[in-house]
Parts: C-alpha cells; sequence; structure tokens
C-alpha cells in the first residue's frame, strides 16, 4: 500500500466516482428495474441542462470567483426563446439571440468584477435579481412551444433510438460535446491553464505576465454562454420557457462542483469531476423517488452532507500536502 | 485510508435510508404520485388524504414524490416513475406547460397517466386518460357571482392574486373578471400578488389599506385562503372589522378559514377540494381493471358562506351555499 | 475634511438613495406620510400628522387638507365612540400598547415589515466584517421558527415541560428554545469556519441547502398555526407607540453597537477582517473572533425567525426567510461594509435594510409586480456598490481630472 503512489490530486475525483458507483450499487441492491440502462440514460436526459450550466460554474469558481445567475439566465433564456416563437420568430433566431444576450451578460458581469474590483458574489447576485426580473418582464405565464419545425426537428429526427423507451437525446450529445470541449479547453489550452494559475494566486499569475483581466472576464462570458446554452436546451427539454422554473439552481450547480472535487477557492479541480458530481446529485434524487416513501427534503439533506464531506476531504488533502512541501 | 472515511460514512448515511426497502409484490397495483410541495395546509390535506387512502386499500403500492414547487423535480419523479415500471402514474403539475415528453414517454411505456389538480396544456389528446380535480376558473366565477348577489352591482373589490404566472391565479382571476366584466358597477381598484402565502397577503394588504384608496375597498377577494388569513391580520390592525367592513372572499375552504368566517371576520370561501385520495384510487383501480374512466372527472365541491342559500353556480346546474355552524367547522378535517 | 463628517461619511449614499426614493414617494404616492395615531381598543383615529418638509407645494396642501378632513371625521367618530360602552378587550386582540396608543402608517409599516432584515443585517454586518459570509441565515430562520411553533403547540396542547406557567407565561419557553438552536447553528458555521478553516460561503452552504429540510422534518411539513398572545406579540404588538419589533432591533442595535464600538470586539473584528494573520501575530485569537459572529448571526436569524413567524402567527417552513439571506447582504453592502471585509457599520447596514423595504413597500403600493422588483433592486445595489467602489471612483475622478486639465489648457 505504501509503495503505490497514488497522486493527491486525484484522490478528490476518484473519492466523487467512487461515490456515484456506492449510490449506484445501493439503488440496484434496494430496487427493481434501478439498474437498467433507461435509468442511467434518463440520468444524462434529465439532468443535460444542469450539467452544461455546471461546466461554466466549475470554470468560474476555478478562478476562484463564483457565479449565482445561473439559474436566472436558464430561466430568462428559455422564456425568451418561448416567448418569440410564440410571437411568430424563427426558432433559430431565438436561440441564436437568447445564446448572444447570455454572452454579453456574462461579459458585463466579469467586466464590473474585474475592472471595479467588485466581489463576484455581490454581482452575480445583483445579476440574478436583474435576469430573474428580466424574464417576468418577457411573460409572467409559462408558454409552451407548439409544433414549431426547428423543435420537431430536434425531437424527431436529432434523437437516436436505443431501444424501447430509451432515446439518446439530442440534449445529451449537446452537453456531452460541451463537456469534452470544456475539458480540452481547460487542461490543454493556454487560457484554460491561465485559469488554474489565477484560481490559485492571483497575484504570483498578475507577475507572470498573464493576462489575468482577460481571463476572468473570459471565464465570466463562457459561465454566461453555459448558462444560456443550458437555458436553450431545458427550452428543448421541456418545449416551454417558464420564468419561475429554476430558482435556486445555481446552488445545485455549486454542491455539484465541490461533489465533483473542485476547491471552492479555485485552482484545484477538474472540470471532468463536474460531470460526476452533477450525476451524483441525480442518483441521490432518482433513489428518493424510487423509494417513494421518505420525505423527499432528504434529498436537500443528503446533498449538504455530502457537501460537507467533501469539503472536509479538500482541507485534509491541502493540508497534507502543505505539510509534505514543508517536510521536503 | 482516513481520507476515505469521510466518503464511506456519507455511504453509510445514505444507506441508513434505504435500509427495509423490500422488493415490490407482483400482484398489487402501483402507483407513482408526485405532489407540487407542501406549500399550504391545502396541499398538506391532499398529500395526506392520498397517502391515507392508499394505506387503506391493500391492494394498491403507493410510491410519493414531493416535487418542492419545482418541475424540474417533477419531470425528473415521472421519468423515474417510467424506469421504476409503475402501473399508474398520477401526478399534480407544478405548471401547465413543459409535460409533453415525458408524457408521451409514459405513452410509449404504455403507462396511464391520471392528472390531479391542475390540468395540462398539450398538443395532443391521449397523452392522459383522466383528470381529476377543480375547475379554477369556475372557482373564479362562483366567488364572482357569491359578490354579485350578496354585495350588489356596485362594489370597489381589491384582489389578491396568487403566484405570479401559476394556472390557479391565472384562472381564478380570469373567473372572478368574466363575471363582474356583465356589471360595470363592480371594479378591481387593487390588484398584487400575494404568492399564496400568509406572510405576503399580509404585506400586501397592509400597503393596500394604506393607498388612497383605503377607504373605497368594500371587498376583497384572494385567490386562495392562507391570503385571506394574513390580510384578516392586516384589515385588524388598521382598525377596520374584517367580515364587515371589507367583505372576504376566497378559495380553497379550509379549517381555519371555516373558523374565521364562523367568528364573522370573513365571509365566503370558494371550497376546492384536496380530499381527492377516495377519487383518484377508485379511477386507479377501473383503468387497471381495463374500463374505461371519463377524461375530465370534476371533483364534488361546495362553497361555504355565512349566509347560506346562495346559489353561485348557473341556472342550469345550480350550486347552493352552505351556512357555516360549528358542526361543520368541527367535522373538517383540514 | 473634518472628523465628525468623517465619522458619518459611509452614510451618506446609502441615506442620499432612501431620500431620493422617499421624495419619490411624496410626490407619487398619495398618503404615502400619513401617519395616524390609533388607541389599542378596535382603533379610532384620533389625529393625523406628519406632512414633511421637502412636500413640494400643491401635493403638500392637497395631503394637509385631506389630513385636516381626516382630524374632522376621526373627532366626530370619538365623540360617537365615547357615548357607547366600552367594549371589553379580548385577550388575543392585536395592538396591545403600553400606553394604549399606537402610530399608524406606511412608514411605521416599512419599519415593521423590514425589522426582520434589520434584524438579520446586524449579525450579517458583523461576519462579512470578517472577512466571511452567512447565506445560511434564511434557513435558520424557518429552523427557529418551525421549533417554535412546534413547541408552543405542545404546550398549548399541555404535554410539554412548563404547560404549568400558563399561556400568559409559557411563550418564553419557545422564544428562548428558537434562540437557543439558531444560536447553536450559528456555532456550527463558526465552527465550519473557524474551526476547520473552510470557506464561508461554501460552509453556510451547507446549512443553507440542509437547513430548510431540517424545519421541515421539525413541522412533519405542515404550516403550524398559534395564537398565544406572548409570541404574537413579538411581531404586531405596540410599546411606546411603535411596533414592538422597532424596539427589538433597537434593542440588539443598542446591544451589538455598544459591544463593538464600546469594546475591543469591533476592533478586533476590523483587524481580523483586514488580515488575519497579521492579527494572529499580534496576539488577537482571530479564530475565536470569527467564531463569536458567527454565533452572533446565528442568533440574529433566530430572532428574525420569531419576528417572521410571529407576524403571521404561524410557522411556514416553505417559505419563512425565503431568500432573506440575500437582503441581509444587500443591505449590509448597501450601507457601506465592505465584503472584503476590515470595515463595518452597523447603522449603515439598518439605513440599507430600510431602503429595501422601502422600495419593495413603494412596488406595492404602485401595483408594480412583485416579480419585477427584482430588476430595480439589482440596478440599486450595483449602483450603490460602484459608488463605494474604490477603483470606480478613482476612474470617475480621473475622468473628471482629465476634462479639468483640458480646461485649464485651453
Amino acid at each position: 500500500m505504501k509503495k503505490f503512489k497514488f497522486p493527491m490530486r486525484y484522490v478528490p475525483i476518484s473519492a466523487t466516482i467512487l461515490v456515484f458507483f456506492i449510490v449506484y450499487l445501493i439503488g440496484i441492491i434496494s430496487f427493481d428495474n434501478f439498474g437498467s440502462p433507461k435509468v442511467f440514460l434518463d440520468l444524462f436526459v434529465d439532468n443535460a441542462y444542469l450539467g452544461i450550466a455546471v461546466i461554466g460554474t466549475a470554470l468560474v469558481i476555478l478562478t476562484g470567483g463564483i457565479d449565482l445567475s445561473v439559474g436566472s439566465i436558464i430561466a430568462f433564456t428559455s422564456i425568451l426563446i418561448a416567448k418569440m416563437i410564440a410571437t411568430g420568430s424563427n426558432a433559430l433566431v431565438a436561440i441564436a439571440l437568447a445564446l448572444a444576450i447570455g454572452i454579453a451578460f456574462g461579459m458585463l458581469q466579469g467586466w464590473l468584477i474585474h475592472c471595479f474590483s467588485l466581489p463576484p458574489f455581490l454581482v452575480t447576485l445583483a445579476g440574478m435579481f436583474f435576469i430573474r426580473g428580466c424574464g417576468f418582464i418577457v411573460s409572467e405565464e409559462s408558454i409552451g412551444i407548439k409544433n414549431d419545425p426547428v423543435f420537431n426537428f430536434i425531437q424527431n429526427d436529432l434523437t437516436i433510438k436505443l431501444g424501447k423507451g430509451m432515446n439518446l437525446r439530442f440534449i445529451v450529445i449537446v452537453y456531452i460535446v460541451v463537456l469534452l470541449a470544456a475539458i480540452f479547453f481547460s487542461q490543454r489550452t493556454r487560457s484554460g491553464r491561465s485559469i488554474y494559475a489565477i484560481g490559485d494566486n492571483e497575484l504570483a499569475a498578475t507577475l507572470m505576465g498573464i493576462p489575468v483581466g482577460r481571463t476572468k472576464i473570459m471565464t465570466y462570458t463562457i459561465a454566461g454562454f453555459c448558462s444560456a446554452l443550458a437555458g436553450v436546451v431545458y427550452a428543448v427539454y421541456l418545449k416551454a420557457g417558464n420564468p419561475l422554473n429554476c430558482v435556486g439552481l445555481e446552488m445545485d450547480a455549486i454542491a455539484a462542483v465541490v461533489i465533483g472535487g473542485t476547491l471552492l477557492t479555485g485552482g484545484v479541480g477538474y472540470v471532468f469531476g463536474s460531470l460526476f458530481g452533477v450525476l451524483v446529485l441525480g442518483l441521490i434524487q432518482t433513489l428518493i423517488v424510487f423509494d417513494g416513501r421518505i420525505n423527499s427534503w432528504w434529498t436537500r439533506i443528503i446533498v449538504g452532507l455530502l457537501v460537507l464531506a467533501f469539503i472536509f476531504m479538500q482541507n485534509l488533502i491541502t493540508k497534507i500536502s502543505k505539510s509534505k512541501s514543508k517536510s521536503q | 485510508m482516513n481520507k476515505f472515511a469521510t466518503v464511506i460514512m456519507a455511504a453509510a448515511a445514505a444507506t441508513l435510508l434505504v435500509t427495509g426497502c423490500s422488493k415490490s409484490d407482483s400482484s398489487k397495483i402501483k402507483v407513482g404520485f408526485s405532489q407540487v410541495g407542501a406549500e399550504s395546509d391545502w396541499r398538506k390535506a391532499s398529500t395526506e388524504s392520498i397517502k391515507g387512502e392508499a394505506e387503506k386499500r391493500a391492494i394498491i403500492e403507493l410510491t410519493f414524490s414531493d416535487a418542492q414547487q419545482k418541475q424540474e423535480n417533477q419531470i425528473k419523479a415521472i421519468r423515474n416513475f417510467i424506469s421504476k415500471g409503475v402501473d399508474v402514474i398520477s401526478f399534480s403539475p407544478v405548471v401547465a406547460t413543459g409535460f409533453e415528453d415525458v408524457l408521451k414517454e409514459a405513452k410509449e411505456a404504455e403507462i396511464p397517466v391520471v392528472l390531479f389538480d391542475r390540468a395540462v396544456d398539450v398538443s395532443e389528446d391521449g397523452l392522459y386518460v383522466s383528470f381529476i380535480g377543480s375547475d379554477f376558473v369556475e372557482e373564479g366565477r362562483r366567488a364572482g357571482r357569491w359578490v354579485v348577489k350578496n354585495v350588489g352591482e356596485n362594489a370597489n373589490v381589491a384582489e389578491l392574486v396568487g403566484t405570479v404566472g401559476s394556472a390557479p391565479a391565472i384562472d381564478r382571476k380570469k373567473g372572478f373578471e368574466e363575471i363582474i366584466a356583465n356589471y360595470p358597477g363592480i371594479k378591481i381598484i387593487k390588484s398584487q400578488s400575494g404568492d399564496f402565502t400568509r406572510a405576503k397577503g399580509k404585506e400586501v394588504m397592509e400597503s393596500f389599506l394604506k393607498s388612497p384608496e383605503a377607504d373605497q375597498i368594500q371587498v376583497l377577494f384572494a385567490h386562495n385562503d392562507d391570503m385571506a388569513l394574513g390580510a384578516i391580520q392586516a384589515i385588524e390592525e388598521a382598525g377596520k372589522k374584517p367580515g364587515k367592513d371589507i367583505i372576504i372572499i376566497s378559495i380553497d375552504g379550509v379549517k381555519t378559514m371555516f373558523e374565521q368566517i364562523l367568528a364573522g371576520k370573513a365571509n365566503c370561501t370558494v371550497e376546492c377540494n384536496p380530499l381527492i385520495g377516495a377519487q383518484l384510487f377508485d379511477v386507479v383501480e377501473q383503468i387497471h381493471a381495463g374500463k374505461s374512466v371519463p377524461s375530465r372527472i370534476p371533483s364534488v365541491e361546495g362553497v361555504y358562506d355565512n349566509v347560506g342559500g346562495v346559489n353561485v353556480g348557473t341556472d342550469r346546474e345550480p350550486v347552493v351555499t352552505k351556512k357555516i355552524t360549528q358542526e361543520i367547522v368541527d367535522s373538517r378535517k383540514y | 475634511m473634518n472628523k465628525s463628517s468623517n465619522k458619518f461619511r459611509h452614510l451618506i449614499w446609502p441615506l442620499v438613495s432612501l431620500a431620493l426614493l422617499l421624495l419619490f414617494n411624496a410626490i407619487f404616492t398619495d398618503n404615502f406620510f400619513k401617519i395616524e395615531i390609533k388607541k389599542q381598543d378596535s382603533a379610532q383615529a384620533v389625529q393625523s400628522t406628519a406632512v414633511p418638509d421637502d412636500l413640494p407645494g400643491a401635493a403638500g396642501t392637497a395631503a394637509a387638507q385631506a389630513a385636516a378632513e381626516e382630524v374632522e371625521a376621526a373627532k366626530q367618530t370619538v365623540k360617537e365612540s365615547a357615548g357607547q360602552q366600552a367594549v371589553p378587550e379580548k385577550k388575543d386582540d392585536k395592538g396591545v400598547s403600553i400606553f394604549g396608543y399606537y402610530l399608524y402608517g406606511t412608514p411605521i409599516d416599512i419599519l415593521n415589515q423590514g425589522s426582520k432584515v434589520m434584524v438579520l443585517a446586524i449579525g450579517m454586518t458583523l461576519v462579512i466584517a470578517t472577512g466571511g459570509i452567512d447565506i445560511s441565515v434564511g434557513a435558520v430562520m424557518a429552523i427557529a421558527g418551525a421549533i417554535a411553533a412546534l413547541l408552543i403547540s405542545m404546550l398549548d396542547a399541555g404535554n410539554c415541560i412548563g404547560a404549568g406557567m400558563g399561556p400568559a407565561w409559557y411563550w418564553i419557553i419557545p422564544v428562548a428554545a428558537a434562540l437557543v438552536l439558531s444560536t447553536l447553528a450559528g456555532f456550527w458555521n463558526g465552527m465550519l469556519v473557524a474551526g476547520f478553516g473552510i470557506q464561508p460561503m461554501v460552509a453556510t452552504l451547507v446549512l443553507m441547502v440542509a437547513g430548510r429540510g431540517v424545519a421541515q422534518l421539525i413541522t412533519d411539513g405542515q404550516i403550524i398555526t398559534f395564537d398565544n398572545p406572548g409570541l404574537v406579540f413579538l411581531c404586531n404588538g405596540h410599546a411606546l407607540f411603535l411596533p414592538f419589533s422597532v424596539w427589538i432591533v433597537v434593542a440588539m442595535y443598542v446591544i451589538f453597537g455598544l459591544l463593538t464600538r464600546k469594546t475591543a470586539f469591533g476592533l478586533f473584528i476590523e483587524s481580523v477582517g483586514n488580515n488575519e494573520r497579521a492579527s494572529r501575530y499580534a496576539g488577537i485569537e482571530a479564530r475565536r473572533i470569527k467564531w463569536l459572529t458567527y454565533v452572533i448571526c446565528g442568533f440574529c436569524a433566530g430572532m428574525a425567525g420569531l419576528l417572521a413567524a410571529s407576524n403571521i402567527k404561524c410557522a411556514d417552513s416553505n417559505n419563512a426567510g425565503l431568500n432573506l439571506e440575500l437582503d441581509a447582504i444587500l443591505a449590509t453592502v448597501i450601507g457601506g461594509t465592505s465584503m472584503a471585509g476590515g470595515r463595518f457599520f452597523l447603522s449603515g447596514s439598518l439605513v440599507g435594510a430600510i431602503l429595501i423595504q422601502t422600495l419593495t413597500t413603494t412596488m406595492y403600493m404602485k401595483n408594480v409586480s412583485p416579480a419585477i422588483v427584482a430588476v430595480p433592486k439589482a440596478m440599486v445595489v450595483i449602483i450603490v456598490c460602484l459608488l463605494q467602489s474604490p477603483v470606480f471612483r478613482a476612474k470617475v475622478l480621473s475622468i473628471f481630472a482629465s476634462k479639468a486639465a483640458k480646461g485649464g489648457v485651453q
């Protein structure tokens, strides 16, 4: 055991994957049909929008910041698309506009945070209020998207049938593509590495000549894009928009990032981990629905405990690696 | 190994929760029910009615899920019901839109769906077998008719609207306005959302009572009892007599509201019956036995006030109000 | 700049914003400033007062006229009612006041409804001053309300220790229990932050996520109503003309104001917020100071939870304190406390809380949908933050300076 050297930085992500399999195993042992591939596939279908939003949150957290506007942007985007389609616009135009607004909004938040050194928590909090209010201005009622050619095309022609009741939906493919792109971006590109450097030590990064301002604004812009894309996916998923949806989703996103093994102070973690963070959240929810007797509020409590456990583990690891570097 | 201790602890906690879950018995009818949440007394009463009735019937095996007022949770729950392989799915939609895909999936899996309380907005027929529940528009109309018959054809109304964008808020407003449109003397002079909660109902009513139009308010129409109960407190604090200075009419019919009406602090509540457990499982058993069921089953509902004998239905389908007595209050379960 | 103006400089921006908002209401909302004095029994209007000086002429005279009519009408009713026999007070009636009179009007409502956020903001200010944050206060409010309502219902039913004290006194038990429990919640947050060194936002996220679930379990998902006169008095009763809740705020402000400004505690908080390591080297128990601020914040949240429950005479675990943590943070920041820690202004936070509540009440009176309230709120926050940001000021100043320089050259 002592001879095998397991790199410390892989511990949190391995723990996440371990938790995922333990929860999955508990489900399979306890319930019929829990092990069916449909349950696994549904995890992706039902959490694709959350997953995409979590990618943006994860990148922002890696820089040491935070983004609370996620849920509101999703709600705003979905209602905007639904409203535009209901008033006769082309769906593609609506989607493009929604994405553009998401990007612009993310950029604005990043600009305020960087250029006026306002706390990210506060700016994105105000952003959250603002954009949700805008959603209500677009429409106070939920609007369904009916008989739209683009949405029907996505629904009917871009879905891969894998068997009875099992459909690999387009939104799942979108999620996986975005996830892979984000993994590549964060690990293999200069800007991606800059994010880690800034999150680890902003001052050091500045001194090293890394364009801190540009990278930070870029990260918030990407987060805005991810949230808007999550909103588009959400609109496709529901075929509807509702300004009331996704209240408090930002907290789920942060929880998923933490459970996915990313350190909240920034600089440590993998975008890949966020996938398992999202899946663990989804599995816990599925487990409680399958049981159907215990109070659903236990979902919240278990997620709270899991977050706590991961924070403790992260703390321990930081301390161990610090003491190691000292002893060396 | 120390570092894995926390993970194992978390896993142990999860295991604790599911211990004792046995695999299901195939001779039973498995029903998956997804409730909106536990946001009000009314909702709680409906949950208890469903759970209680399921326990009473040996043949029913209920899987219950609470969506915590979030549509995303509800859709996940319905998908999980499909995966779990329940025989009948029933749910009370959080909003009307956005359920089409998941309902299609249920149809593909040949699982009949019974809606309860609120309808869904879908573009094709046959996605659900039956809808049990109240007609929110009709509730609003009944409230409107009661005002016309008891207050007269001239009245200034303050309205406490439910959660912005929610189906009951939209429909109840629509129904009420439909009736008073015929009487130009009845005007809604104040209208604001109280979010279906007591706290907001009180806060908004306080602001109504301080507005320049405060003294003109003759009637308060609240979209649910909780808001009306909050408003009653605000009216009393303003030194007015609820039920006399301001006529109060609301919708739902919870016990606390009955008590207020009996005490003379409110005037009328249009019942929106949450106790549909028995009705629901009757339909479920019929469906399971292969019998056909009507696609729209109205729940049995009355209107209660402090006058009695007022017809708030139409001439063809009269609905006569019942005067609230101590016996009615005592027999109320929720 | 002399010393006294420096002392209140932080209050300028929030006060200016508040004044602007009030001015808007004075002009565009009739009756906004009308305050009546009401008597405790079924409350007759005795006198109406208060037309602020800054009212523009036309609106002012109109309001004054209306007020005068009001007084006439009130006098008449008083004369009439004097002839009648006094109706004996029911025990559970509201408006119980020590001297029998209380003020009634929109500004009073703002104070009463804003009391929850004001109490929260006091605790939040101290936490933020250490460079931390507590986002669990809303959930803690729900827990406090839930436990208080549960205990009072048990006491009413007579199956709890202390039921022998009678309803006039046993309300102390739930109040104490709620405060103890919420203080423990604060202790837990403090332990995670100061004891284990976890980032505050995340440490309190745990309780924020799990806390409302706990409250739900306490009340078994039900809305528990109560009518115990003691508990109801907290947010519905009146003392010395004002709602009792206002006096709670004043008491807490005085206690924590004295604690932070008349002892070294405040200095320690600022020192920890400025530079934790340096203050540790200087011999300040940084951990203990931080821990204590979270405990205080928990206590404040418990008090706010009691006020929220008392206001509507029931514990609604689902909605009590929902999103109020955000309001409390906003109030603190608007009041001039730096999110980075190191300086704090309790009075500023109170002004901030009043500003937020005034904004909300204005929206109600103007029939604006509460959903849209968020938009102006967000803009106010960003503007106030920008005004307080040294970077922003420097940039704006440099623009002015360069313009002035150009002007000079020409």
